[in-house]
């Protein structure tokens, strides 16, 4: 097994073709993009669909990497977070095949 | 203005299933309308009211009058959000950037409540005009710009935010689903004319009234999920702009709705557009601009206090300020 990165990514979703290029400028070799159902932060509830704009949903972004891609990506990823409704985490992870990261 | 019209505006089938989807949000029930179907609902609203206004739009000429109404229109749309903003930081403790993003909304348009203006004057047997909806889709941009420049005003400019890209807000203010299928169809129906619509009538006009009132019971429950996880950021000054502003613009549009000599279904529809606030096409807009602004001040404003209000009370007060003033 190889050690590798986590890296997931809680973002409002008018946001998430940001973040798709601030990973793909980084050189990820893959990430996956999951519809958030409801949550709770800054007080108050939330939950998708509830306006047509869609500007309040939530999207999940996961992607498993390489340490050094997430250096890479560190200034930019703090820049999107300042900006918008997000959160981030990493954590380590083990993976089968270490050339699809 | 008769009792009647205003009784017979509210207690339509269209304002009743949103009074009800409304009550029932407000009141916690788990009732929904799957999101999909609810986004495919507004998307054959805007085609329908884009392909209405199309084909009375070929049957007559461009005209000066028209020309004005349009350019009164922009202006509307362009200026609203100073005076929105103005009444903003007057009456409410919001910030420089919440009370720009908000005032946006207030200078653009609910495609919903036109439709619903359009309904009520139907009832009451007053005529409008075709070319109102290609005001309609006029009025939702000149007040993003405006709003831009209000929250840029005195600060320091922080850089562009990262995986940015050039043109993507030109995209999601001139290329956003509203503008495109409303402009879309009203060029469609303009093109085809009323043979065009003959062919489509059974899908576009018959089912119409019935589509609108399952789309307002979805945005009844809609705007009470939005007032119920939105109201606590707000503060007695912001809730009570949410209806003094669409008051104030519906007074300012009466005269001058005046002054060009409109019609009264024609003056009815613009005033309802100035007072009406932006949910669909702005709060989008804004979140790629302006990501600072909190979007559960400015949804809950125009979705959870501005539309029910005008639904309810609004339009037909509307309707009898142009009574007042209609040529």
């Amino acid at each position: 097994m190889h050690q590798k990165k986590r890296l997931e990514i809680i973002i409002e979703k008018p946001a998430l073709k940001r973040a798709c290029r601030v990973l793909e400028e980084a050189g990820v070799k893959g990430y996956t993009v999951f519809p958030a159902m409801a949550g709770f932060g800054n007080s108050m509830r939330w939950q998708r669909g509830t306006d047509l704009s869609a500007s309040r949903d939530m999207v999940m972004i996961i992607s498993i990497l390489d340490a050094a891609v997430v250096t890479k990506a560190t200034e930019d990823l703090e820049n999107l977070m300042g900006a918008h409704i997000a959160v981030l985490s990493l954590s380590d992870v083990q993976v089968l095949r270490a050339e699809k990261f | 203005m008769s009792a009647d019209l205003i009784l017979s505006t509210i207690l339509s089938p269209i304002v009743l299933f949103f009074v009800l989807g409304l009550g029932a949000a407000l009141l916690r029930s788990q009732m929904s309308v799957p999101e999909a179907f609810a986004k495919g609902l507004a998307i054959y609203l805007m085609m329908a009211i884009g392909l209405k206004g199309g084909v009375e739009m070929s049957k007559t000429a461009l005209t000066p009058e028209i020309l004005l109404i349009a350019l009164a229109a922009l202006l509307l749309s362009f200026l609203g959000p100073f005076l929105a903003y103005s009444l903003l930081r007057m009456t409410s403790k919001m910030s420089r950037i919440d009370a720009a993003a908000t005032a946006g909304h207030y200078g653009s348009i609910s495609i919903v409540t036109f439709v619903a203006a359009t309904q009520a004057l139907e009832l009451a047997g007053v005529v409008t005009s075709g070319y109102m909806v290609a005001m309609a889709a006029l009025m939702e941009v000149p007040a993003i710009m405006s709003a831009l420049w209000l929250a840029s005003r005195g600060l320091q400019k922080s850089g562009e935010v990262a995986g940015s890209e050039k043109g993507e807000l030109f995209r999601e203010v001139f290329l956003n689903a509203s503008v495109v299928v409303l402009v879309g169809a009203l060029a469609i129906g303009w093109i085809t004319g009323e043979r065009g619509m003959e062919k489509i009538s059974p899908f576009f006009v018959i089912p119409f009234q019935g589509v609108l009132c399952l789309f307002l019971l979805d945005m009844g429950l809609n705007a009470g999920r939005g007032l119920r996880q939105g109201w606590r950021q707000l503060d007695l000054g912001a809730l009570s702009f949410g209806v003094i502003m669409p008051l104030m613009s519906a007074v300012i549009t009466t005269v001058i709705c005046w002054g060009m000599g409109l019609s009264v279904g024609d003056a009815a529809l613009l005033i309802t557009l100035a007072a009406s606030a932006s949910y669909i096409a702005v709060p989008a807009a804004m979140r790629l601009a302006l990501p600072k602004a909190q979007p559960s001040i400015y949804l809950t404003l125009s979705l959870g206090v501005t539309f029910p209000f005008n639904l309810t009370l609004g339009i037909p007060l509307y309707i009898m300020l142009a009574q007042w003033v209609g040529g």
